[in-house]
């Protein structure tokens, strides 16, 4: 397997397997992980993101989801992200992925085109942009911890 | 019957979980109050549209060829198809996609194919418009009632929470921007509104956000984004004898904001850097020093127009809640630009209400699901009265009537959850 497409599958593992630090690891210090609500959304300055955060921002975030008290993992989510045709085209990688999630009696799925923009770093590759864009991200959604 | 919902300081959970009682507060609220409808900015141009719900309905909000606006029904006059489904853009006239029934901007009928066909005992008519239409300051709202308030009386002492927002912009008005952020939650509509003002729940229902942010210190020393959401994490874990002196304004009609919420110091309630400055420069110019520095000297964080909206005058935001059913409620946020401001101060706005306000907010998340076990958990055992009795009575009470009409409290009391629910009884018992 290339070994771009590997990481990539990793990279959803690790939040399968909630190893959420292992996961802010491969992002790198200037890395930004976005969800915009606007298919085709040009900018994060444009319009509202359901994420757009930097890595400082992303590594609150991931400080969140290994507290305990945090009231929207109690109980925590099961998910499974399944990622698809990895295409692969200089240092981006695009897939396709459906986030399955379970919690507390409750299913429900996610659809998205990613885009990993990724760059060779001393330690291995490391992701640069990652951008979800959701088939519904204008859509009202209900509370997501899990990232995408 | 209703009276007896709500007493002093307990309501009856009746409020929350019955449906035949929110089918009530559709019928005597949500079909009487003035709505928020949409921002003129929205439809500068003739023949521009948005689509937007007003309780219970959907209506096209549409800019007419003389200026005005007209508020109609979704509804075609033939047979009840929606006649428009794109949520904006701009058409000459409205045309029905079924029998091709094609309307004016303001709603009169133009035409039908094969018109002679129809029986003559039934008019062929135009699109209902709703009935009463008003704006403050750029923002539109509806009424389904022919009778009532004015806007202007409506809104009350919350017309402020308008005046400062386009206030601080230099150029005099603000304009829609960004699109929205959309959140649903598995909850009364009502949670939304109380809790926007509940000042004990931050240090328990935010607390991992908080300590996470604590964890981080760096992230105040960062670019301008990163600090100002680091801040907004943080703010959330004042102590709770600061959290008191922040005061809470109930006033009549059923609205409340929260003052001097940035004099605490903790998100800062003016910026110390260059474009913040530009800004500053720019807005003496439209004002004069005097007002410029009173219209930024606002430091309220929710103002809460009843029945459903909350609006950030500081940093230019709005949610708009949606009942859609007794346990089932989209909030929709949207944002301003203060015309006249340098660029970075909107993207300063947008990445705060990110933060703040998606669904997927280290902040708002939490909120979120506190409302969903409310929900479940109000329909659960024999108890079927709800407290709100904190602040009514003994050593905390210390209601302040104020000159401006408004009844003061300390941070912590639930006064507004009280003064809502006393608006709620007003309009449902009649």
């Amino acid at each position: 397997m290339n070994v771009v497409e590997a990481f990539v599958l990793r990279e959803a593992r690790l939040l399968d397997e909630q190893r959420y630090a292992e996961w802010l690891e491969l992002f790198a210090e200037d890395a930004v992980y976005w969800i915009p609500t606007q298919p085709n959304q040009a900018s994060p300055h444009d319009a509202l993101s359901i994420i757009y955060e930097p890595r400082t921002l992303l590594a609150v975030r991931v400080e969140r989801l290994m507290r305990g008290e945090m009231h929207v993992q109690s109980p925590p989510s099961r998910t499974v992200h399944h990622v698809s045709a990895v295409e692969i085209e200089g240092d981006e990688a695009r897939s396709s992925l459906i986030v399955a999630e379970w919690r507390a009696g409750e299913a429900r799925w996610f659809a998205a085109r990613v885009m990993h923009k990724l760059r060779k770093e001393a330690n291995g590759l490391r992701i640069v942009v990652k951008r979800v864009d959701l088939v519904d991200g204008e859509a009202p959604h209900r509370a997501i911890a899990v990232p995408l | 019957m209703i009276e007896s919902l709500v007493r002093g300081d307990a309501v009856h959970r009746a409020a929350y979980i019955d449906p035949a009682m929110f089918a009530l507060e559709e019928e005597r609220i949500f079909r009487r109050a003035w709505l928020y409808a949409a921002h003129e900015s929205e439809v500068p141009n003739a023949g521009d549209y948005v689509l937007t719900r007003l309780g219970p309905e959907e209506v096209i909000l549409v800019r007419r060829e003389d200026g005005g606006l007209s508020a109609l029904y979704n509804r075609c006059a033939h047979r009840g198809a929606r006649i428009v489904s794109q949520p904006s853009g701009n058409a000459r006239q409205l045309r029905c996609p079924y029998h091709s029934w094609t309307y004016r901007l303001d709603g009169s009928l133009v035409g039908v194919p094969l018109a002679e066909g129809y029986s003559d005992t039934h008019d062929l008519q135009g699109l209902s418009a709703v009935p009463r239409l008003e704006s403050y300051r750029g923002f539109v709202f509806a009424s389904h009632s022919a009778a009532g308030a004015s806007l202007a009386d409506f809104l009350g002492g919350l017309k402020s929470a308008f005046d400062n927002l386009v206030d601080r912009a230099p150029a005099g008005t603000v304009t829609r921007f960004g699109g929205s952020l959309r959140l649903e939650y598995r909850g009364n509509w009502k949670m939304f509104m109380e809790n926007a003002v509940d000042l004990v729940h931050p240090n328990f229902v935010h607390r991992s956000s908080v300590d996470a942010a604590r964890v981080h210190p760096e992230a105040l020393e960062a670019d301008a984004i990163t600090q100002q959401g680091a801040e907004m994490f943080l703010a959330n874990g004042m102590r709770a004898a600061q959290w008191d002196e922040v005061p809470l304004h109930a006033f009549p009609g059923g609205h409340v904001y929260m003052d001097g919420f940035y004099r605490q110091g903790v998100i800062a309630p003016e910026r110390d850097d260059p474009v913040f400055e530009r800004y500053r420069r720019a807005l003496i110019e439209r004002h004069g020093a005097d007002k410029a520095a009173a219209v930024l000297a606002v430091d309220r964080f929710n103002n809460l127009v009843w029945p459903n909206i909350s609006v950030n005058s500081r940093f230019g935001a709005m949610r708009v809640v949606r009942p859609l059913a007794v346990d089932h409620t989209v909030v929709d946020v949207v944002c301003f630009r203060l015309d006249g401001a340098p660029e970075e101060m909107h993207q300063l706005t947008l990445q705060f209400v990110n933060l703040a306000a998606s669904p997927a907010s280290l902040v708002a998340s939490d909120d979120l699901e506190i409302f969903e076990r409310c929900q479940r958990g109000l329909a659960s055992g024999t108890n079927e009265w709800i407290n709100m009795s904190r602040g009514a009575a003994g050593e905390m009470r210390a209601d302040r009537r104020q000159a401006d009409g408004s009844i003061v409290s300390g941070g912590t009391s639930e006064l507004p959850i009280r003064h809502q629910f006393e608006t709620w009884k007003t309009w449902m018992a009649q």
